[in-house]
């Protein structure tokens, strides 16, 4: 970094410089008459420094942010072509050697087998009546897992086999004095993905004087093909941002004049920078509509769609390979939107009721000292973090749950519950709704109430006959939007709900929520092409769509009460 | 004279019903206050809970040893250079230390279970201290670490349920062989050995109850299940006998297992488990857990008993007398657990710190504060002072208060399928957490700033523009300083949100267990990090007992950073706020 750790100095110092030159010809083109320029000079020295600084930095920013890949891009088909020689050995062997080309017969084999075996299941689970044979159907399911297993293992020799062909073609080019470089490429194009990835950064480490996961004499030579790479990029980079800036100080300073519109400029600038910043609002959503769609549509090139819907059966762990899903029915997502909407249900139980009933309190009977003690109190409940509410779930409301229906006889119920969770999300919940319907009690005018308490009508007989038909738009909304919070709710549910995929209707069971399972197939390894993590991406759109069309009709509902009365 | 109508059979309706009406009046308003009360006294609870849960794990007992840094223990190569100082045998240091303590234990399995006072992790901490001061080669040095982390809770009190007895008579030792015959000249033992026999009843009468159910239940059902309960019943009858035959062996001595409690005489620096009590209530055998002398007739004496049962905890009888001898000879005291705060995170929960998640914390909202605040500001500024009224402005602000309610976990699949295979950022990184942070943030600050934007009156803007002020100067020398507190303000408040979150941070991998803290500077940025929210999920889900105490721990440290956090921004309000 150093050459351009140098030169981002240097164009700092020119910036300042800039700025000083700016001002200082512009205060000479009038000979210190400040009052005859048409902006001030102060303008000018804006804008000479901008023109200057801005595009040199901006080149500086794309090469913090793409050099490293591109370095590594660029030694990488380097060494790919030094061991072109290599790799057509290799492609040869491959084709020449009969213990691959066994394996792979047995594999079409198995493979064929194991679909004709799923589509004779598939038969048979749509078959009624006499047709209809349970024993076979499980007889074919061991069937199908046994050849799942067979063409793993299968799979596995070939690799094996295709390995050791690898090692020993870089055995018999080592001994015939290939070059290191072209051992280097060799490793490197047939390394899996994630390996690629990993002797790249070791090849950077060694070159920058890192500390390398390992080291050989093939990634020394990698290393020195990069260093040489780093260096031209880094030189070539530092160059253009220089010339950039020496370009912009020289041109934009021969623009200052007595009439030069410097102010103008600098303020369009301006303007085009908050502009800029406002569409990266729309770029996340853009950015999140894309990661999810793009990677939620490879996940249903390999899963159906209906089957991701309204399958029962959700155990993503058991599908490990790309040729298993889609037969087994590991997708089916129906347990995950079942359990999410029991533990929102539970959560709309208990929130609903007390944080609406305590608006109501806070805003029609409450003095104005106990309101202002008591909503700040609900607020701290809505700045709690989730994490805090997950362990209260864990640690205090689900054993207190357990011993709870232990009391009363029920003796089999799990710390980890769709109840304990539900509870707890609730109470996260009550000031969202509180807060939210506040509002809307407030804005009922004034006059609504004069007029019902000059019927003669006690308070509550106004609030349930006036001021709730008068808010309830604005509280369904207030209570959508606090579904749609519920929904996406993460760590109480992770670590108080449990991680079962139990289709069930009873509270006191452990379920688990879409949340929840995007968390479970994310954390840990993951590698990045199998349908397992796909489909959390998959689940990610579900969410983002539930919770957007929620949003959008409580938005609706909210705005269309709100002109009834302004 | 006009006709009043006659309104008495409606006054007389109306007022009959009156009391009902207020009644429910009543009822409504008790509602109303007991829901408010309802949300305080969860609040209250919860509170409650976590302080009380992490109190604790501010203190630690800590062993306080002298060792012995002998010269050619500790650098091997003899030339005091840091690669020698590096090989030394620091485990054999501290455990030479222990083996002062207790000369007596000889037996390897007795050693390994002596060694288990604290964990092995500390020999690097005392090399550490080496390397840091090489003077201390050769000297006594006086070492302090913590105690394991179930002694350190049994010390606190919450491992195991332990009482101690009143003793009225002398107390006598002899020894045969291994056997110890512990004599007191009073019947000491006599309420212990009625308690523990009832004990057994109630087992024995339990089993039958048990087993009588299983039987019963079995009747119903056919087959494999059917058999299996049946066997259970006979195992649950057949015990039940055992239990009640080994009682009604009248005048014999009564035998405890590992299924009764644990009752320890402790005498003069010995320590004696008793194995049987005598049926006449002042004799019982023994045998030593520390010491091995006889003692005769002392009458300070200690009978302490723990009621947890040696096969229901997690730590031996021989554990506790050591600690508890250590505690005597003032070796083993209690501190400020400064680990908590001066170590970053370990396996072993008595070394565990936030150390590392404080400055992951740090360093993920240095970046959420320099992305999101500037974006969030320059955006509303465009929308309420420059934007032109039309489609587009109209798409931002939707996009905008809809991001407000995208879950947060969807920004962590944006920043894993964006930010780090896009874009291969490293994972784990607080760049990543940051920038995935910012973006959940921008909202929030977003409309902070324009209720800020909206609330500077008019006629600033007015006045400026009069006095022909361009509108970029309007906005940034007259409009912005005056609603600046305001931004502040939204801006800590969305901050400190985005302090407590977590479920993003678990989509980028800044979950993984990290043994060494961030460094603070700039290279920190791209290190492997976690922070606060994601540490205490991480210890909630720890196996031992005492990172329950720790989690709790971290929880108050992180709400006392929020509660700064949001007192600091209260304070900016009420400081500089100005209503117009």
């Amino acid at each position: 970094m150093s050459i351009i750790a140098i030169v981002a100095l240097a164009i700092i110092v020119m910036l300042a410089g800039a700025f000083y030159v700016g001002r200082s010809r512009a205060i000479a083109a009038v000979a210190g008459a400040t009052a005859g320029l048409h902006s001030l000079p102060n303008y000018h020295g804006y804008y000479v420094a901008i023109w200057t600084g801005l595009p040199a930095f901006l080149l500086l920013a794309v090469y913090g942010m793409f050099g490293t890949p591109l370095v590594d891009r660029l030694t990488a088909s380097e060494l790919r072509r030094d061991a072109v020689v290599l790799t057509a050995d290799f492609e040869a062997e491959l084709v020449a050697d009969t213990a691959t080309r066994d394996l792979e017969e047995a594999l079409t084999m198995l493979r064929a087998r194991a679909a004709a075996i799923t589509n004779s299941m598939a038969d048979l689970r749509d078959a009624s009546g006499s047709d209809r044979d349970p024993h076979r159907l499980e007889a074919l399911g061991v069937e199908q897992t046994e050849l799942v297993n067979q063409i793993a293992t299968a799979e596995e020799a070939r690799l094996a086999r295709r390995n050791m062909l690898r090692d020993a073609v870089a055995r018999a080019a080592a001994e015939d004095g290939a070059s290191l470089r072209a051992l280097a490429g060799f490793e490197l194009v047939h390394a899996p993905r994630e390996r690629r990835q990993l002797f790249l950064s070791d090849a950077r480490r060694i070159a920058t004087d890192g500390l390398a996961s390992r080291s050989s004499d093939e990634l020394d030579a990698a290393a020195a093909v990069m260093a040489r790479h780093d260096t031209q990029m880094r030189n070539l980079f530092a160059g253009l941002a220089l010339a950039l800036a020496v370009a912009g100080l020289i041109r934009t300073r021969g623009q200052v004049a007595v009439a030069f519109r410097a102010r103008n400029h600098v303020e369009s600038l301006v303007t085009a920078m908050l502009f800029l910043s406002s569409v990266i609002a729309i770029l996340t959503t853009v950015g999140i509509v894309f990661s999810l769609l793009f990677e939620s549509i490879r996940f249903f090139s390999t899963v159906p769609l209906t089957e991701f819907l309204f399958g029962l059966q959700w155990s993503p762990q058991i599908a490990l390979r790309a040729d298993q899903v889609g037969q087994s029915g590991a997708f089916g997502a129906v347990p995950l939107f079942a359990g999410t909407a029991m533990i929102t249900l539970i959560a709309m139980v208990v929130a609903v009721p007390i944080g609406l009933l305590s608006a109501i309190y806070l805003s029609e009977y409450a003095g104005p000292r106990f309101r202002l003690t008591a909503k700040p109190i609900l607020e701290i409940l809505a700045g709690i973090p989730t994490v805090v509410y997950g362990f209260f779930a864990l640690l205090t409301v689900g054993p207190a749950i357990r011993s709870f229906f232990a009391m009363v006889g029920i003796d089999d119920v799990v710390t980890q519950s769709a109840l304990s969770a539900g509870l707890v999300m609730g109470v996260m919940i009550i000031p969202f709704i509180s807060s939210l319907s506040d509002d809307v009690i407030n804005s009922v005018p004034q006059s609504l109430r004069d007029g019902s308490y000059a019927m003669g009508a006690t308070k509550s007989e106004t609030i349930g006959r006036v001021i709730m038909p008068a808010a309830l738009p604005g509280i369904v909304g207030a209570v959508l939007l606090a579904v749609s919070r519920a929904v996406g709710e993460t760590m109480i549910v992770v670590m108080a709900a449990g991680q079962g995929a139990n289709l069930t209707a009873n509270p006191l069971e452990s379920v688990t929520t879409i949340t929840v399972q995007i968390v479970m197939l994310l954390t840990g390894d993951q590698e990045f092409d199998s349908p397992k993590t796909l489909s959390a991406f998959a689940l990610g759109l579900v969410l983002f769509v539930i919770t957007l069309l929620m949003n959008v009709i409580a938005l609706r509902v909210v705005q269309r009460y709100r002109e009834k009365y302004d | 004279m006009t006709d009043t109508p006659d309104i008495s059979p409606i006054r007389s309706a109306v007022s009959k019903n009156l009391g009902a009406r207020y009644r429910a009046e009543l009822r409504f308003r008790a509602a109303g206050l007991a829901a408010v009360a309802a949300a305080v006294g969860i609040l209250i609870v919860l509170l409650s809970s976590i302080v009380s849960g992490g109190l604790p794990a501010f203190t630690v007992n800590e062993l306080e040893l002298t060792v012995d840094l002998e010269r050619e223990v500790i650098d091997p190569l003899g030339d005091g250079s840091e690669e020698s100082l590096r090989r030394g045998g620091y485990s054999r240091v501290l455990q030479s230390a222990m083996r002062a303590e207790f000369p007596e234990v000889q037996a390897r399995r007795d050693l390994r279970n002596l060694f288990s006072l604290y964990t092995a992790l500390n020999a690097t901490r005392l090399m550490d201290e080496v390397l840091e001061n090489p003077g201390l080669i050769g000297s006594r040095h006086v070492f302090t670490m913590p105690l394991a982390d179930d002694l350190d809770l049994y010390l606190k009190g919450l491992l195991v349920e332990d009482r101690v007895l009143d003793t009225d008579g002398a107390l006598s030792l002899s020894v045969e062989g291994d056997a110890v015959t512990v004599r007191s000249s009073a019947t000491d033992f006599r309420d212990l050995a009625g308690e523990f026999a009832r004990t057994l009843r109630a087992r024995a009468t339990l089993l039958e109850v048990e087993a009588d159910t299983l039987a019963e239940r079995a009747e119903g059902l056919s087959g494999n299940d059917a058999e299996d309960m049946l066997y259970d019943a006979e195992l649950n009858r057949r015990r039940a006998l055992d239990i009640r035959a080994t009682l009604e062996r009248d005048a014999g001595p009564l035998a405890l297992d590992a299924s009764l409690p644990s009752v320890l005489v402790e005498v003069d620096g010995r320590a004696v488990a008793l194995t049987s009590i005598a049926a006449d209530g002042a004799t019982a055998s023994g045998r030593f857990l520390l010491g091995s002398e006889p003692v005769d007739a002392m009458s300070d004496w200690t009978l302490y008993v723990i009621d947890t049962p040696a096969e229901r905890r997690r730590v031996s009888d021989q554990l506790i007398v050591w600690t508890r001898a250590l505690e005597a000879r003032g070796v083993i005291s209690s501190a400020f657990n400064t680990y908590l705060f001066a170590n970053a995170d370990s396996r072993e929960p008595e070394l565990a710190g936030v150390k590392g998640a404080l400055f992951g914390s740090i360093l993920t909202m240095i970046i959420t504060i320099t992305i999101s605040v500037p974006i969030g500001v320059f955006t509303a500024l465009y929308l309420e002072e420059y934007a032109p009224k039309n489609r587009f402005t109209a798409l931002i602000e939707v996009n905008i208060n809809n991001l407000a309610a995208v879950p947060s976990i969807v920004f962590g699949l944006l920043g894993l399928a964006v930010f780090i295979n896009a874009f291969g950022l490293p994972r784990s990184a607080p760049l990543v957490g940051g920038l995935v942070l910012s973006l959940m943030t921008l909202p929030t600050v977003i409309i902070a700033t324009r209720a800020a934007l909206k609330a500077v009156p008019q006629s600033i803007r007015q006045a400026a523009l009069a006095v022909g002020a361009s509108r970029t100067q309007t906005v940034f020398h007259h409009v912005l300083p005056l609603a600046a507190p305001g931004i502040l303000t939204g801006s800590i408040i969305g901050l400190a949100q985005a302090m407590g979150e977590t479920a993003p941070l678990l989509m980028i991998g800044m979950v993984a267990f990290i043994a060494d803290a961030p460094t603070l500077g700039l290279e920190g940025f791209t290190q492997p990090a976690t922070v606060m929210p994601v540490q205490i999920f991480l210890w909630s889900d720890g196996a031992e007992r005492a990172f329950e105490a720790r989690t709790a721990a971290a929880i108050l440290v992180l709400l006392a950073l929020m509660i700064g956090f949001n007192a600091l921004a209260i304070y900016l309000r009420r400081r500089f706020e100005r209503r117009w």
